[in-house]
């Protein structure tokens, strides 16, 4: 970077007087292209750790350009840990924790946070659970007392439990409206089946949630929502010095507990590719996904797998989006990707394409992904990957709000301290040799499911005369009901 | 003297003692080449990263009818090479450096931007040159074809395939006059995309990507007389266009309220409200922008609070004033429960704003609004790429980019009264009622109000 910079000075001497020459002038030489300047150094978030008595570990990364700080609570309380004929019980349980404490109710907790202009947001994933808040610095103390109350007293009251429950059931039916997410869903259950997390939704079922109490919530959150279950994360604008005080206080009455164990699941294993049709009759594109359960994020082919994604489907000029829609106009954008999960996450390629043209971008799919196994990447491919991903690391640390998504990962899948340091070098590593081993091993479209959610009556002789495989029809939460 | 203006705001904040709405500011370089082109340079060098926008003040407002969503086909053809970049060359190019790449179509303003890593800012420049200068020759009946019929999977995909995806031109349709800019949807509609031609192409080239009608925006890690020199060797040599007339500010009233039903594969029937409303960048825009986060903002904020969390029987509303170049709209949506009806719906909605229209909001709502524009306003100019965006787009929507440093001004003593008189004149206005049923469920439609 130094360097870099030097270079420009020497330029700026002289740019004054070449100004209006090169205006004047008129013509250049548009075919030599301009070379890129050195790579920049990226300055990596120093990640600084401590442990509260209660065992809730703090790691924060001071950013101070601007007046922010953003926390991130993250808890091993994902679906998961659903009992297998409950899901929703863990995405219910995080959303209920912001629905009234021993001290605020549910409007007092959403009002004291919006009149600082602060945004407290609950999530809950397959793999872990919790909550961020994004305010200004000025704003902290105040925001970080309520934040820190409905991880330690929330009261789980009958009167809010109702109306969550009736706004999730809502939510569910309304599921039933968007292709995309039918798609998706029954893509999980189809892979995953009935005896894995992976299967359900995080959202649950309208079963399952019905069934739900609010004694379940208050003892699932006893169990998992522990303190030394979980990681708070800090970015931006403080310092450990001050916020360690702060923190020991604000969570002090949070008592620890031994948490019991993950399960582990394994997924059922694709014999032979079979297409799974899920009707919306009258539907203008059919939302196709295609995939098997794959790698979990622990694999040590984590570098191999997502540069060759790079090139398969993982960006804009990948081979799948460059086909189905900047050569053949099939659709808005297609792609690909590998979910790496703490158990392992499924490899899937996806996209909307036009309702006529679903048996051909079908074959185009498999085309590319069986072009892959096959042949894997060339010499220029492979350096364009690198190149891409060199770039958008570099990219990635802007905001507190991205650090702190970057260091969730990092806390959740375990990753080594020195992560972000060894990044660039782990993908510069990456051999063409080691590429052509992992797209055998992790490309084989005969062991594929494929889900296409569309207009049946339309799409179905189509795919039938291009044969991919025997054809099972599914409902909209991917149960089979025939073919 | 900003920390004075703000002063008297403070002194009535209820939350904290001392709080300041602080505006952010940008120091920015702007001028303007031979050829018009406008120049903005913010540099800020606390990460290596630039972000380069190119705005052009053209729209679908800009469109003819029978070649509506035709700004926004154009902006696709625009990623398809220029004389210099081969087809796939210009997004393959960006992303070997690691650049995020888009661009978006509104119907005031077409924008194109790239955020990477600083050493990669020549060549982005370089790019964005080729494409305003030389894009023609590089233009070919199947690249459009193809462009055509991807465009035509957006609206599949945005529009067609989503519930609810009609509801923005069944309005826009109804609300302004036939052949008001607004009237049609930046997405177009399929026979007229058919209908578009490289004539087409050729012509909105000619008139709206000259260098007199866009602005180039880099903010980022970079030495700006290096950046001069780039910007004066690759944009110079492009001639300057010739004028054009702009469509002016056209606000609209509704002679009488216009009340419609749409069956759409759906669960659950949906409530749009819309009304003529105030143009962007007004006060009134300003007034009413806290007028609707006092309505649809926050657990507390009175519609959520009345219909979704205490009644029950709404499952989400938001409400909006969208305020466009040269006319706006204010909009209240609602999604009813299962079982409820669209006139239930409107009666409740119809409850809130009379209570409002009669008793006012209260300071704290005011303030409350207030404090998280300032909160939103710090995390924008977080990112190169906001504060280019905030640029170029208060460059080319109020011709001064210098408005970036007065966003917190425009609300500036905004007071319950000021809220409460304004209200009453945007509520008085006639409107559009969109009912969106599930098919065959045409009884779950809001019913005109007996009398009023």
């Amino acid at each position: 970077m130094t360097r870099f910079r030097m270079l420009l000075f020497i330029f700026l001497v002289g740019s004054v007087a070449l100004l209006p020459s090169a205006q004047a002038q008129g013509t250049i030489d548009r075919t030599l292209r301009p070379k890129l300047g050195p790579t920049p150094e990226i300055r990596l978030p120093n990640i600084q750790k401590a442990e509260l008595p209660n065992g809730l570990r703090v790691w924060l990364v001071e950013s101070h350009k601007v007046p922010i700080v953003a926390c991130n609570l993250v808890l091993f309380a994902g679906s998961e840990r659903d009992p297998l004929a409950t899901p929703g019980m863990a995405s219910m349980t995080a959303a209920m924790i912001q629905e009234g404490t021993a001290t605020r109710t549910s409007l007092q907790i959403a009002d004291e946070i919006d009149a600082l202009g602060a945004m407290i947001n609950v999530y809950s994933q397959t793999d872990y659970a919790g909550a961020s808040l994004n305010c200004l610095t000025k704003h902290l103390d105040v925001a970080l007392a309520v934040y820190a109350d409905i991880f330690t007293h929330p009261t789980f009251p009958e009167k809010e439990f109702a109306r969550v429950k009736n706004d999730r059931l809502t939510s569910l039916l309304q599921q039933k409206d968007r292709p995309t997410t039918i798609a998706s869903m029954a893509f999980g259950k189809i892979l995953y089946g009935n005896g894995h997390p992976y299967g359900n939704d995080v959202a649950g079922t309208e079963q399952s949630i019905k069934g739900l109490t609010r004694d379940d919530l208050a003892r699932f959150y006893q169990t998992y929502y522990r303190p030394n279950n979980g990681t708070l994360i800090v970015v931006g604008d403080a310092t450990m010095a001050t916020m360690l005080p702060r923190v020991t206080i604000a969570f002090a009455d949070w008592k620890k507990a031994d948490v019991p164990a993950a399960g582990t699941f394994a997924a059922p294993s694709i014999e032979t590719r079979k297409i799974y049709l899920v009707d919306k009759p009258g539907a203008a594109q059919s939302e196709i996904r295609i995939g098997y359960p794959a790698l979990a994020r622990t694999t040590p082919d984590f570098f191999p797998v997502n540069l060759m994604n790079t090139i398969l489907g993982g960006q804009f000029s990948s081979r799948l989006n460059s086909n189905i829609r900047e050569r053949r106009g099939f659709s808005y954008g297609v792609r690909s990707a590998f979910q790496f999960t703490k158990l392992p996450g499924p490899f899937v390629a996806s996209g909307g394409v036009q309702t006529a043209k679903t048996d051909s971008a079908l074959q185009e799919f498999l085309r590319e992904i069986d072009l892959m196994r096959e042949k894997g990447l060339t010499v220029e491919e492979l350096e364009f990957a690198k190149n891409r991903t060199n770039g958008t690391f570099a990219t990635s640390f802007e905001t507190p709000a991205q650090i702190a998504n970057a260091l969730v990962n990092v806390v959740v899948y375990k990753l080594p301290d020195d992560y972000f340091v060894n990044y660039l070098k782990n993908v510069d590593a990456v051999t063409l040799t080691d590429v052509q081993r992992i797209t055998k091993q992790y490309l084989d479209s005969s062991k594929m499911a494929v889900v296409v959610v569309g207009d049946m009556k339309v799409i179905r002789p189509g795919i039938e005369r291009m044969q991919f495989g025997p054809i099972v029809v599914a409902d909209v939460n991917g149960n089979l009901v025939g073919n | 003297m900003k920390w004075r203006l703000w002063g008297t705001l403070a002194a009535a904040a209820f939350v904290l003692p001392g709080i300041l709405l602080a505006q952010p500011e940008v120091t920015f370089e702007q001028y303007t080449l031979e050829n018009g082109l406008t120049v903005i340079l913010h540099e800020d060098r606390s990460a290596p990263l630039a972000s380069i926008m190119m705005m052009y003040h053209v729209g679908s407002k800009n469109e003819t009818k029978g070649r509506t969503g035709f700004a926004h086909l154009f902006e696709h053809v625009m990623f398809q090479g220029s004389q210099h970049v081969k087809k796939e060359e210009h997004f393959k190019l960006l992303q070997a450096v690691g650049a995020n790449v888009n661009g978006s179509t509104s119907q005031d303003r077409t924008n194109y931007f790239e955020n990477l890593p600083s050493n990669g800012l020549e060549l982005a420049i370089y790019l964005e040159s080729d494409r305003m200068g030389f894009l023609l020759p590089a233009v070919t009946q199947e690249k459009l074809d193809n462009q055509r019929d991807v465009v035509k999977n957006e609206r599949r995909q945005s529009y067609e395939n989503v519930p609810y995806g009609l509801s923005y031109e069944t309005i826009g349709k109804a609300l302004y006059p036939e052949n008001h800019p607004y009237s049609w949807p930046v997405i177009g509609s399929m026979a007229d995309l058919s209908a578009a031609s490289l004539d087409d192409v050729k012509g909105f080239f000619a008139t709206y990507y000259a260098p007199n009608n866009a602005c180039v925006v880099i903010a980022g890690d970079m030495n700006p007389a290096q950046v001069k020199t780039w910007i004066a060797k690759y944009f110079g040599p492009i001639p300057r266009g010739k004028a054009f007339d702009r469509p002016q500010p056209q606000e609209i009233t509704l002679p009488a309220d216009k009340r419609l039903v749409l069956e759409d594969r759906v669960q659950l029937p949906r409530l749009y409200f819309a009304w003529p409303s105030a143009r962007g960048n007004t006060r009134t825009d300003a007034v009413r922008d806290v007028m609707t986060d006092i309505l649809s903002v926050g657990k507390n904020s009175r519609l959520y609070k009345s219909l979704v969390y205490e009644k029950q029987i709404a499952q989400s509303v938001s409400a909006g004033q969208d305020g466009s170049e040269i006319a706006g709209e204010l909009t209240i949506t609602v999604t009813a429960k299962p079982g409820k009806t669209l006139t239930e719906i409107e009666a409740a909605v119809q409850q809130v704003v009379d209570d409002m229209l009669k008793n006012g909001v209260t300071e704290k709502e005011v303030q409350t609004s207030l404090n998280q524009k300032e909160a939103r306003l710090v995390n924008m100019r977080a990112t190169v790429f906001g504060k280019t965006n905030a640029l170029a787009t208060y460059h080319t929507l109020t011709g001064n980019a210098g408005n970036i440093n007065k966003e917190l001004e425009r609300f500036k003593g905004i007071t319950p009264a000021e809220i409460l008189a304004d209200a009453r004149q945007a509520f008085a206005q006639h409107k559009v009622v969109l009912s969106i049923v599930p098919q065959g469920k045409t009884d779950l439609a809001a019913q005109p109000p007996a009398s009023k």
